[in-house]
């Protein structure tokens, strides 16, 4: 006969009403460990499924995730020449924000070389890819456009033919996939006033200068291109033969005089190490002053239903109950309440983690913890019960 | 053999100026099969001569032996005393007598458990006591479903279920009306007399001392025998312990 079973039957609403509070904060722990699992699993979605292995920078940056970096696009060129090197390809990154349909649509832009393929979505779940060179996009689904949906960026409109899944950037900004010209374009090519105003600013310069030959001077400003950054990128990604080391590689590029290379594993360092690390920090201490707030609601709750149960357990001294049948009692009583809010928090995960608005990512890892600190806190906590019981006289029982 | 004989026990608690003695020199015999009542005012120290007994206080000098068994002498004591208790004693005392989320039969059952012995025999001797005592059919409710009387006649299964030397019952009709008490304690004297077990009564309740074989009063902590007025008639009992508490 377990009498910790036969007690939680009393009042079995009560008891599920506690399990269903301590549930509640068991899912919050555990979601603080899915969040930062998914700050890293979206920080690192776009370098994994990138399928470089070497990042090449502007000098002593650390681009073009955590830091902005700039290169010419055709320093492709330079590096695809480098013995080991497969390809060498474009790649453009920065966030956008404008408003559409009266809310603000915020993302990030990825322009990619449509050729190589380096950097583009890893996998269509609706739609198709990018067919064309321009005016086309593919979407995290998480941004919510539908496809077919046209959305003007810059000077021209562009056409969501396809979506992916699970592409944010670290900030957990959705990801839309446009070829590279369409991004630089996007990012570079100023509007006709601005076009203008440069132009004038120019003219005034070299009217400035050459005072007394203003055909020249205008002449001069003519020829300045009106989008100098035009070509611009933030990173030339890399893809070697296979056995070759990346690190070689990247130390080879890193001697040149204006670049600074990353394999792909110092490139997923170097974004855990920023703004990942601080959240993890975050969490991490999140996750402590919950646990510690867990242990002492717990030990709070049991503490409680020992008091209640002070007058039966005096009667088992007197009718000599071992003292392992009180501890049992206690313990036992502790335990179902920390393993069924455990299963609460488990199963309340499981169904809400999808409605969160950013990943939430729960590994067996992570559940396995949470059980094994829940028991810890449990036997903890039915310490302060355990002692309270053992100090009931069994003489309690005649005085009542 | 004595079931429970008390030769010499004091009580004091605390010491110094304040000290107070609760039980000063007592002796007291009960042979197996025999009612024995211990009568006196509340504040007399009849519970606290009951809780040493049981083994629930440390008499401060003197000796307790039950079944033969020395339990106490002179500061000396039985090692494991809540073993000894399980094992020797049974419980019967006036309300909170059973646990309040065990089912009567539950309650007849933690003690054949706490003793080692469960499954099927140990349910058929708590059905058996339950039948016994006429709340068979109450069986699977719980106490706050159970009326005083039947509440107090499931402690009394439970105390026997251990087939007990001793039974110690502490007030066991005070928290029911007077018939049901009268019903109680018949039955105490019933079991006295079939299971061969020294019944020990703690009682202020003047109505119940009918029928018990030995008397001891208590009064300032001071026992007296009232041998000679065993099985005497109730009226003759209440005057004589009117005059005992009188000033």
């Amino acid at each position: 006969m377990n009498l910790a079973l036969r007690d939680l039957r009393r009042r079995p609403g009560r008891f599920a009403l506690s399990c269903l509070g301590v549930g509640l904060l068991l899912t919050i722990v555990l979601s603080y460990s899915g969040i930062y699992n998914g700050f890293v699993q979206e920080a690192l979605g776009l370098i994994d499924t990138s399928g470089a292995d070497v990042w090449v920078v502007q000098r002593d940056t650390r681009g073009p995730f955590a830091e902005q970096s700039r290169l010419a696009e055709d320093v492709r060129y330079r590096m695809a020449i480098v013995p080991g090197v497969v390809e060498a390809s474009p790649y453009l990154f920065y966030t956008v924000q404008r408003a559409w349909h009266g809310r603000p649509l915020r993302f990030a832009v990825v322009g990619y070389d449509l050729h190589s393929r380096l950097g583009a979505p890893p996998a269509i779940v609706a739609g198709r890819g990018i067919a064309q060179a321009h005016y086309e996009m593919v979407t995290d689904a998480k941004l919510g456009l539908p496809i077919g949906t046209t959305l003007q960026l810059g000077l021209h409109g562009y056409t969501v033919v396809g979506l992916s899944r699970g592409m944010v950037a670290s900030s957990g900004d959705p990801v839309a996939f446009l070829s590279l010209a369409d991004a630089q374009e996007i990012q570079f090519v100023k509007d006709n006033w601005a076009i203008r105003s440069q132009r004038e600013r120019e003219k005034q310069t070299y009217e400035h200068a050459l005072p007394i030959q203003p055909a020249l001077s205008a002449q001069l400003a003519a020829q300045l291109p009106d989008n100098p950054e035009l070509h611009t990128v933030n990173a030339i990604l890399v893809r070697l033969e296979p056995g070759i080391d990346p690190q070689a590689i990247a130390d080879r590029i890193g001697r040149w005089d204006y670049f600074t290379a990353y394999t792909a594993e110092r490139q997923q360092q170097l974004m855990l190490a920023g703004s990942v690390a601080r959240a993890r920090l975050q969490t991490s201490l999140f996750r402590i002053v919950l646990a510690i707030t867990a242990t002492v609601i717990i030990a709070q709750i049991i503490y409680t239903m020992t008091l209640e149960k002070l007058q039966p357990i005096a009667l088992l001294k007197l009718i000599g109950a071992p003292t392992r049948l009180i501890i049992g009692l206690v313990v036992q009583e502790a335990l179902a309440l920390g393993v069924i809010a455990c299963a609460v928090a488990l199963v309340l995960g499981h169904f809400t983690y999808g409605m969160w608005p950013r990943l939430v990512l729960v590994r067996f890892g992570d559940q396995v913890t949470l059980f094994a600190m829940v028991v810890v806190i449990c036997l903890v906590a039915s310490a302060m019960g355990i002692r309270r019981a053992l100090r009931v006289e069994a003489s309690a029982a005649l005085t009542g | 053999m004595d079931a429970v004989r008390i030769d010499n026990l004091t009580k004091v608690y605390g010491s110094g100026p304040t000290a107070v003695t609760a039980i000063r020199d007592a002796s007291l015999v009960a042979r197996g099969g025999e009612l024995v009542a211990i009568l006196g005012p509340s504040g007399s120290g009849k519970s606290t001569l009951l809780s040493a007994i049981a083994g629930i206080i440390d008499p401060s000098r003197g000796r307790i032996a039950i079944g033969g068994t020395t339990v106490f002498d002179d500061g000396w004591r039985v090692r494991d005393l809540r073993r000894f208790r399980r094992e020797h004693i049974g419980f019967i005392f006036q309300a909170h007598n059973l646990i309040p989320f065990l089912t009567a039969r539950e309650n007849v059952l933690i003690a054949l458990q706490i003793r080692g012995e469960t499954g099927a025999s140990a349910v058929r001797v708590a059905q058996e006591l339950l039948d016994y005592l006429g709340v068979g059919d109450r069986e699977h409710h719980l106490p706050e479903q159970l009326s005083g009387g039947e509440q107090q006649r499931v402690a009394i299964a439970r105390a026997l279920a251990t087939s007990p030397e001793v039974i110690l019952a502490d007030e066991p009709t005070a928290a029911i009306d007077t018939e049901r008490g009268q019903a109680v304690m018949a039955l105490l004297r019933r079991i006295a007399r079939e299971q061969g077990s020294a019944v020990i009564c703690v009682t202020h309740d003047r109505r119940m001392i009918e029928g018990f074989d030995h008397i001891y009063h208590v009064k300032d902590g001071v026992v007296s025998d009232d041998q000679l007025l065993t099985r005497p008639s109730t009226e003759v009992l209440v005057e004589a312990h009117r005059l005992r508490e009188a000033p």
